[in-house]
This record gives structure tokens, C-alpha cells and sequence, in this order.
């Protein structure tokens, strides 16, 4: 409940005081990350793949309202559709192999798409982009505004938050957990591993084809780099900055991350250097992510009120 | 179409489908030894060449350019490893697959910085300049050359891997670490040596490229993937599928590039998936 509102108040409070676009885009972010800690923080599956769901939902939705004028429903319904077809093609030959292979799998596929994208220009504009993409009108409502669609992707993006939330406490989240935890043992129990791990990579495709529409719908545009395989590294790192550990921390994470890369962004043309750089640090000094370290800061702070013979272990 | 195109395209295909081996076992032997994908062994194939083309800029020596690339490259292996995957042991492989992620954006970065983010060209030393009459097609020799030397290379690392002691740690280690540190070996010194040894393989297969492709501080992207392809392919540490996986995806690339350049690509990826939708485990692979 805590969560929750806090989660509110920052809904309410980020338009003020970051850009709108910025804003915007950190629940975009966010329900990608949502996606991938899925496979990631829940079922142990390192995907580093998600930029080709998001990428291919953001041109197939982006090409449709574009040429054909589609409403915003039907926008989105296509882009999550297109995100979990796509994921579950990938992850149908992914599943098959585990460990190193299937991350190497995943980032194979991704490449493939990207250099798709790439060379297919008459469609997406090859490295130049697919400019001009509408927001259409939903119900008589008009989300031109910068304010008006931050409205419509933060409402969307709690949608999102509580699908995920009721998807990780229903008796499939439990399976997942028990893939991560004890993958043989699982099996053992009865449960077909690979079609549980095939249902949790369509359910990440599916919130990040929702993202990538939502990307397209923002900048208007769909860039390459969306489909690229350094997008799909960044919501890894995002993820893994908020804590993969936790349903809260790819919302940490996205936020720190946006906020971080479009400030750096602004200030020097090398940043991936510094993002490179950031990588490094919180892998070799902040693994558990920012979710852990304001856990151990607390149990730091009432270990040190506690009277002595009563302290408390700092977790790890 | 005319056969001397068709062959002068399958030749190619061999001449990088062999590059594409070479980047496939540096790989195959980090990944085996480290259990670590190695995300940045792309952008270490991009350094190999840059310090190629840097090397021959200062000495003149294309040679020494050839043997001092893959050293330095090495190095850094060495360096990455010690300083970077080695306090990652025990955080498990995720982590240091980031860190490897990490290092190939600041690697790739660094490489603007230093040179320059447009593309550069590199001459083939003059030995090695102008065609060879084949009987049915003209060659270039430096691709004739680039095809032996890499041949030579993966021989070099099939004959170190099987016939000495090193070696076969080195594929001890890739099957069992555990069994291989009781029997008293120093399991980090092989991590060393394994993650410097793939890292130098990198180096040179990106310095035997610069002459054919050109360089540029993106040419590792497409090489990661590709090297990707070839370890699902073979299998790890399996030698001879990487040689073939190599020279599959090579030819089958530069085939494809007569009829539908576009494609050229896009279609390594398509032969593995092709192939893993038969054959889940890969050409060979047992795990």
C-alpha cells in the first residue's frame, strides 16, 4: 500500500518538476523493465533480446497509424499483439537452450531484427528512422498535449504495474519463481519448464510491445537504435540500477536511468562512454541495485540505534 | 549468372566464414572456461584492428602491426579479467555478463575518441596487393592470404588445445572447473589465460579484417552476433563445429549477397534459427 502511494505522488509530482517528455518517457521505461524483470527477476532468464519486441511493435504500430489512421485502442491492442507474437517466435527457439546459450540466443535474434529494420528501408526508414507518427484522438479526447499524453502513459503504465503485480502473486508467478530457484526440482514437481519460461517471455513481449508503441507515439518517431541491441542492454542495466530482486525495482530503475542518461546525454556527445563507465560501477559495487542499498541503509541506521547486543545483521 | 562470380563468392565466403570461426572459438573458449558470454569480444575485434592500422601509421610494418594487435588486445584481457571478472566469481554470471557489456560500450566509445567516428581504410601490405589468376576467376591475395592465415590460426589453437598440457586443462576446465581446481590446478591463472587467449583471438581476427572491410568503431556489432551464431552452432569449446558453423554462415552469407545483398545479413540469423528449429542442440553440441 506504502508502495503504492508513493507511486501515486510520483505520478502527480514528476510532471513538475522534470520535462514532460522526460517524464514520459520514464513510464515507458518502466513498463519495458516491467516486461523484462518478468524473465529476469522472477523466472531467471537474462533476456537480452527485449528490444526486439519493442522495436517491432513500435514499427508495425507506428507504420498502421502512420498510413492507415488507426485509433489509439487499436494502436495499443496491435502493439502488445505484435510484442508477444514476436516473443513468442523468439522464445520458442530460445526456451530450447538454456544458460549462456539462451542469452546469446536471444541477443543473436535481436540482431536479426535490427539488421531487418536495417536494410529494409522502404518500411522503416533504415537508419534514418520512421518519422511521423500521430497521436490519434481517443473518445473526443485530444492527447496532443504533452500534458494529455503524459496523463494517458502514466494511467497506462499503472494498469501495467498492477497486471504485473497480479501476474507474480497467481499461482504462474509462483511456478516462475520456482524455475528460478530450482529448475530440475520444478520439473520434477511436474511442471512443463519450457512452456512456462515460452509463457513468461510472450508475457515480457507483451509490455514491451505496449512500451514500444507508446515510444513511437512520444517522440513520434521511431528511431533504429529502438530495435538495436544496445536498447535492449539498457533495459537490462535499468532494471538491474532499481534491483531485479523486487516488482518496484524496474520503476526505481527506469527513472534513475532516463533521468541519468538524458542529463549526460545533454552534455556530451560521448555519453554511452559514461553509461559504459556507470555500468561497471553498480555491477562490481552495487549489485542488489538501488532497492537493496535503501534496504541496507535502514537495517545500517537500526543497527546502529539499536542497543548493543540487540543489533541486527545488515541482509548479505 | 557467370561461374567465375559464383566462385569468387564462395571464396569470399570461406575467407570470412574462416574470421568468423576464429571470432567463434576466442569466444567458445571464454564462454567455456568463464561460463560468460562475452559481450565485449565485438568491440575488442574492432580494437584489434584499430591497433593494427594505429601500429602501421607509426612503424610501417604491417607484419609487426599483424603480431602486435592481437598482443595488446590480449593484454587488456588480461586486464579486464583481473580487474573486472575476478571479483565478479562469486556474483554469479549475470554480473559479469554486464560487466562485459559495459566494457564493450567504453571500449567502443574510447575507439571514437581516439580515432575518429568516421570509417577509415587500411591498404593490404604490397606483397599481398593485386589478384591472382585462380583458371576460371581473378583474387585478391590478401584474401587468399586472410583464408591460410586464418586456417593456420585455428589450427594453431586445435593443435594447442588437444596436443599440450595447457591445452588440455584448458578443455578440462571447460568441462569440469570444479574437478580441475581439486586436482590442484590454479583455476583463476586459467581464467586468466583463457579470457586473455579468446581476448587475442578477437584482436587478430580484427586485424586480418581491417585491410578487407575497412574500419570503423561499429565493425565489432555485426561480429558479436555472428560470433554468437557460431558458438550456439558448434557447441562450446568444439573446434572443428565452429570451423564449420564459420564457413556455413560465411558462404552462406556471401551467396545470398549476389542475389539479394540486402539479406546478407539478416540471413546468418536465419540459417541458425533455420538450423535450431531441426536441431535444438546445434550441429554438434551435446549440452
Amino acid at each position: 500500500m506504502k508502495a503504492w502511494l508513493a507511486i501515486l505522488a510520483a505520478v502527480v509530482l514528476l510532471p513538475v518538476f522534470v520535462r514532460h517528455a522526460i517524464a514520459t518517457e520514464i513510464w515507458i521505461f518502466a513498463i519495458f523493465g516491467l516486461g523484462l524483470n518478468l524473465l529476469m527477476g522472477y523466472t531467471g532468464l537474462l533476456s537480452f533480446g527485449q528490444a526486439t519486441f519493442f522495436g517491432s511493435a513500435a514499427y508495425v504500430a507506428g507504420y498502421l497509424l502512420k498510413y492507415y489512421g488507426i485509433n489509439l485502442f487499436l494502436a495499443l491492442g496491435i502493439g502488445v499483439l505484435v510484442g508477444a507474437v514476436s516473443a513468442a517466435v523468439v522464445g520458442y527457439l530460445c526456451v530450447q537452450r538454456s544458460g549462456l546459450y539462451f542469452i546469446m540466443l536471444t541477443f543473436a535474434l535481436n540482431q536479426m531484427f535490427f539488421f531487418t529494420a536495417y536494410q529494409w528501408t522502404t518500411v522503416t526508414g533504415g537508419e534514418d528512422g520512421m518519422p511521423g507518427i500521430p497521436r490519434p484522438t481517443v473518445l473526443g479526447l485530444d492527447i496532443h498535449g504533452p500534458l494529455a499524453y503524459y496523463a494517458t502513459v502514466a494511467g497506462l503504465f499503472l494498469v501495467s504495474l498492477w497486471v504485473m503485480k497480479r501476474i507474480v502473486e497467481s499461482p504462474l508467478g509462483k511456478i516462475l519463481q520456482a524455475i528460478r530457484e530450482n529448475e530440475p526440482r520444478a520439473e520434477a514437481l511436474g511442471y512443463d519448464v519450457s512452456r512456462m519460461k515460452l509463457v513468461a517471455f510472450v508475457v515480457g513481449g507483451a509490455f514491451s510491445g505496449l512500451a514500444g508503441v507508446l515510444y513511437a507515439m512520444l517522440f513520434g518517431i521511431v528511431p533504429l537504435e529502438a530495435i538495436g541491441f544496445v536498447f535492449s542492454g539498457n533495459v537490462v542495466f535499468a532494471t538491474l540500477i532499481g534491483g531485479s530482486g523486487s516488482l518496484y525495482g524496474p520503476v526505481i530503475g527506469s527513472f534513475v536511468f532516463i533521468w541519468l542518461s538524458e542529463s549526460v546525454s545533454a552534455m556530451w556527445a560521448r555519453w554511452p562512454l559514461l553509461l559504459g563507465v556507470a555500468f561497471v560501477i553498480v555491477v562490481l559495487f552495487f549489485r542488489g541495485g538501488v532497492v537493496e542499498a535503501w534496504a541496507r541503509f535502514w537495517a545500517w541506521r537500526a543497527a546502529r540505534r539499536a542497543p548493543a547486543g540487540a543489533r541486527v545483521d545488515a541482509p548479505r | 549468372m557467370k561461374a567465375s562470380l559464383l566462385v569468387s563468392q564462395v571464396l569470399n565466403g570461406l575467407a570470412t566464414g574462416m574470421l568468423y570461426a576464429l571470432m567463434g572459438i576466442g569466444l567458445s573458449i571464454i564462454t567455456g572456461v568463464l561460463n560468460i558470454p562475452n559481450f565485449a569480444h565485438g568491440a575488442l575485434f574492432a580494437l584489434g584492428a584499430y591497433s593494427l592500422y594505429t601500429v602501421i601509421q607509426l612503424v610501417g610494418n604491417f607484419w609487426l602491426a599483424l603480431a602486435l594487435a592481437p598482443l595488446g588486445v590480449g593484454l587488456l584481457g588480461v586486464l579486464i579479467e583481473y580487474g573486472g571478472i575476478r571479483p565478479l566469481y562469486k556474483a554469479g554470471h549475470d554480473y559479469q555478463l554486464l560487466l562485459t557489456f559495459g566494457l564493450s560500450l567504453i571500449v567502443t566509445e574510447g575507439i571514437i575518441i581516439v580515432w575518429s567516428p568516421v570509417g577509415m581504410s587500411q591498404l593490404p601490405p604490397p606483397v599481398l596487393r593485386g589478384g591472382v589468376d585462380l583458371g576460371i576467376t581473378f583474387y585478391p591475395k590478401y584474401r587468399l592470404f586472410v583464408m591460410v592465415a586464418a586456417g593456420l590460426l585455428v589450427l594453431g589453437a586445435w593443435l594447442f588445445l588437444e596436443k599440450t598440457r595447457y591445452g588440455a586443462i584448458m578443455r578440462a576446465g571447460i568441462e569440469d572447473k570444479e574437478m580441475v581446481s581439486l586436482l590442484g590446478i590454479d583455476i583463476h591463472r586459467l581464467f586468466t589465460a583463457a579470457f586473455a587467449l579468446g581476448c587475442a583471438m578477437a584482436g587478430i581476427a580484427g586485424a586480418l579484417t581491417a585491410p578487407i572491410r575497412g574500419l570503423n568503431p561499429w565493425m565489432g556489432v555485426d561480429m558479436l552476433g555472428i560470433a554468437f551464431v557460431v558458438v550456439a552452432l558448434a557447441g562450446l569449446g568444439n573446434l572443428l563445429g565452429s570451423i564449420v558453423a564459420g564457413l556455413l554462415v560465411g558462404v552462406a552469407q556471401s551467396l545470398v549477397a549476389l542475389f539479394w545483398p540486402e539479406a546478407s545479413v539478416a540471413v546468418i540469423f536465419a540459417v541458425m534459427a533455420a538450423i535450431l528449429l531441426v536441431r535444438p542442440q546445434g550441429l554438434f553440441g551435446i549440452r
